[in-house]
């Protein structure tokens, strides 16, 4: 699964969403956290010890994803921006859906739910992604009902 | 006096501030910041960053949040500053309860272990104390 959400790791993740898709390695794509040892040691002390936690920074994880060093898991690689996972796209890492969670911005004009707000920019950016055939979802927890943004983006001006 | 802020999801900061004014009566400067899924990290930040400065008297500020790896802990762990600003996760009302006792005569980093220590330590199994109690 490849999620956005601005809170990285963090409950939903852990009680939500590794049961319900069986997730046995966390991979976080984000230059701040690559570069900060502190926080990547508080997630990894967070997360179970049976599941693998990777961090790496957007630039590294589009040059290395394809050598195999996750072949054969189970993974959700987290983004905590949208604009990172548009760059991740662009730079070859195809997905073909993307979950949208947690999503903040300042100077939101679209309210897909109360815990993602989006601005102009973002909705183009996924607009983008739909347009490249990557199947865009809102949903937080496994419980609550997906929404397509495709949908939500017709309607909008 | 220690500063002293309770970060939770929801209304558990509000809620437990409130139970332990009933128990203890009035307590002062203990600051409740809640997170919900419509606040932003940024602005939960800015609410910490707010509140820290507000609770710091000098003799640094204690953070009781509710869940390690939650996000009321992450944001906190970004604020940690030996001897000036700490975090304890697991708040329950007896760690809350002690650290409103010990903040006038405690340093940061003893009152720290100390609450640990209690919040542990007031987990009962209450079978176990009853078989406990039984074998005397």
């Amino acid at each position: 699964m490849v999620r956005v959400d601005n809170r990285l790791v963090h409950g939903q993740i852990l009680e939500g969403w590794l049961p319900a898709l069986r997730i046995s390695s966390i991979i976080v794509v984000n230059d701040d956290v690559a570069s900060d040892l502190f926080r990547e040691s508080v997630i990894k002390m967070a997360v179970p010890s049976d599941i693998d936690v990777s961090v790496y920074s957007v630039s590294d994880f589009v040059q290395s994803y394809g050598n195999g060093d996750h072949a054969g898991q189970r993974a959700i690689v987290l983004f905590k921006e949208i604009d990172d996972v548009l760059l991740a796209y662009r730079s070859g890492f195809h997905y073909e859906k993307v979950n949208i969670g947690n999503v903040h911005d300042d100077d939101g004009i679209c309210c897909v739910s109360p815990a993602t707000v989006l601005d102009r920019s973002d909705v183009k950016r996924l607009r983008e992604l739909i347009a490249h055939g990557v199947v865009v979802e809102v949903q937080s927890v496994p419980r609550d009902k997906p929404v397509n943004f495709k949908e939500i983006a017709d309607d909008l001006e | 006096m220690i500063g002293v802020l309770v970060i939770t999801h929801g209304n558990l900061a509000r809620e437990l501030i409130n139970v332990a004014q009933f128990i203890k009566g009035d307590i002062s400067d203990v600051t409740p910041i809640s997170v919900d899924a419509t606040k932003s990290v940024e602005s939960v930040k800015k609410e910490m960053i707010a509140a820290i400065k507000k609770a710091d008297n000098g003799k640094g500020v204690m953070i009781l949040t509710d869940l390690f790896g939650g996000t009321p802990s992450n944001i906190s762990l970004s604020f940690l500053k030996k001897n000036k600003v700490e975090v304890v996760t697991g708040v329950n009302l007896p760690m809350l309860l002690k650290m409103c006792e010990l903040r006038g005569k405690n340093s940061l980093a003893e009152c720290a272990e100390k609450i640990k220590e209690y919040g542990k330590k007031n987990i009962y199994l209450a079978s176990e104390v009853l078989a406990r109690k039984a074998g005397t």
